[in-house]
């Protein structure tokens, strides 16, 4: 069985954390086999959602007990849900807790907080507003970066002539392919408008090749919503993504069309 | 206020433009409005899946389907997903972030970002175009395509945990 401490630092001698979403680790003890890991709490430095991200970390990991200064109502309610015991109210080292927690010191308090199981099986005005409003919040959080990226594409498409992407390519499969996935990569956009262009490139006498580069691009990379993209999903994960994507675009147009020419003999 | 920054700096560019180019500028913000009235349907279609996943979702079913151990269960359901969701890519973010907060691992965000690429009522718009052939080639490539790129994002792009430096207990 598998319990987590909030703390302070990661090493047994860390005091014990006095909120759980907030706490800079969550000590996990494998109280079976004796392991122990420290894990950085995501919620430590997030201003909202910090318990919530503490949850996630916690059902993550399958612990069935937390340990911790403070718990809020809705994140106990969270935990309890999941069925994750809390006992909160402590202090000391998570060394100490444990040993304490291992000798049973907390039974009682167990009793008292698994008695406290809020009932969801109906939906009340106070959860729907709640829901409404975290919604709601997350929205307004994105919502100005989509108004700079629907801008930015405005600006694109009206400066830069659909005409200008066909003179670029100079019949060099290799490197056409390369320049499809560039120009394929600036913005990303509704799937049928990149077929238009495509259409377009291929009776200009683009290669397939370029083609398909631009097609698959065209809805899997975009520099123009990057920044939405690190807003919501963060700096690592989008940057990654569009790299991925981006050399992805290049090797499967050449698989898809050299399978194509097979087929097609 | 930092939210601001960006809208900011291209309203600023917009402002320079129009002193070169005013014509491109009055093109450019009606491409912009016309944008905006299309993607306002999907994102109330994604403020309303937003509000049932706050409602209905624990986190836990969200780890469960798709957290990193979900595994191919996650792999379908993301893709799927992908193929389903409608309007552009950038109103997805706020569902995706939200999925994300609670659990949802960085492969199945990745995955189905890839699979929107597949738009099962444009294929005929696509045969038209490009042959019945090509499409099917096309659009099996990206699915796997997809699924490779969800793999690498879930590798690169992984959840740091330190071992404590007092090693098993007593």
């Amino acid at each position: 069985m598998k319990i987590a401490i909030s703390a302070e630092s990661a090493d047994f001698e860390a005091e014990v954390a006095r909120r759980f979403g907030t706490s800079k680790y969550l000590v996990i003890v494998d109280l079976d086999s004796g392991d122990s890991e420290a894990v950085p709490n995501p919620g430590a430095s997030a201003q909202r959602g910090a318990g919530m991200q503490a949850v996630v970390l916690a059902i993550s990991k399958d612990v069935k007990a937390v340990l911790t200064g403070y718990c809020s109502p809705a994140i106990n309610n969270h935990l309890t849900e999941n069925g994750i015991e809390v006992v909160s109210g402590l202090s000391g080292t998570v060394g100490e807790v444990v040993e304490r927690y291992k000798k049973g010191d907390f039974r009682k308090h167990k009793e008292v907080e698994l008695e406290y199981r809020p009932r969801w099986s109906k939906i009340d005005k106070a959860m729907l507003s709640h829901a409404i409003r975290s919604s709601a919040r997350q929205f307004a959080t994105m919502l100005p970066i989509l108004v700079g990226v629907v801008l930015l594409m405005g600006l694109f498409n009206a400066f830069v002539p659909r005409d200008i992407l066909a003179s670029i390519f100079s019949g060099n499969p290799a490197l056409d392919t390369c320049w499809g996935a560039c120009f394929g990569s600036i913005i990303a956009g509704n799937p049928i408008n990149s077929y238009i262009i495509g259409r377009e490139l291929l009776t200009s006498g683009v290669s397939l090749f370029a083609v398909t580069a631009f097609i698959i691009a065209w809805v899997n990379v975009g520099l123009v919503q990057l920044p939405a993209e690190i807003a919501a999903l963060g700096k690592k994960f989008a940057l990654v993504r569009n790299a991925v994507s981006f050399v992805l675009s290049m090797v499967m147009a050449a698989v898809i069309v050299v399978i194509f020419n097979f087929v097609m003999g | 206020m930092r939210l601001l920054i960006f809208p900011v700096s291209v309203l600023a560019i917009y402002g320079i433009l129009f002193a070169i180019s005013p014509d491109n500028i009055y093109m450019a913000l009606r491409n912009s409005s016309n944008i905006f009235l299309t993607i306002i349907v999907p994102l109330c279609l994604v403020f309303i899946l937003m509000l049932a996943l706050n409602l209905f979702l624990k986190p836990a079913q969200i780890i469960r389907f798709l957290g990193k151990g979900a595994g191919i269960k996650g792999v379908i359901l993301s893709a799927t997903a992908g193929i389903i969701s409608t309007g552009p890519i950038y109103a997805w973010y706020p569902l995706l972030r939200d999925l994300r907060e609670k659990g949802a691992g960085n492969s199945f965000m990745a995955v189905f970002l890839g699979n929107r690429a597949v738009k099962p009522f444009l294929l005929p718009v696509m045969i038209s175009y490009f042959g019945w052939v090509y499409v099917i080639i096309l659009t099996a490539f990206t699915i796997i395509a997809s699924i490779v790129a969800g793999y690498a994002v879930g590798v690169l792009v992984k959840e740091r945990s330190s071992p404590l430096s007092y090693h098993s207990m007593p």
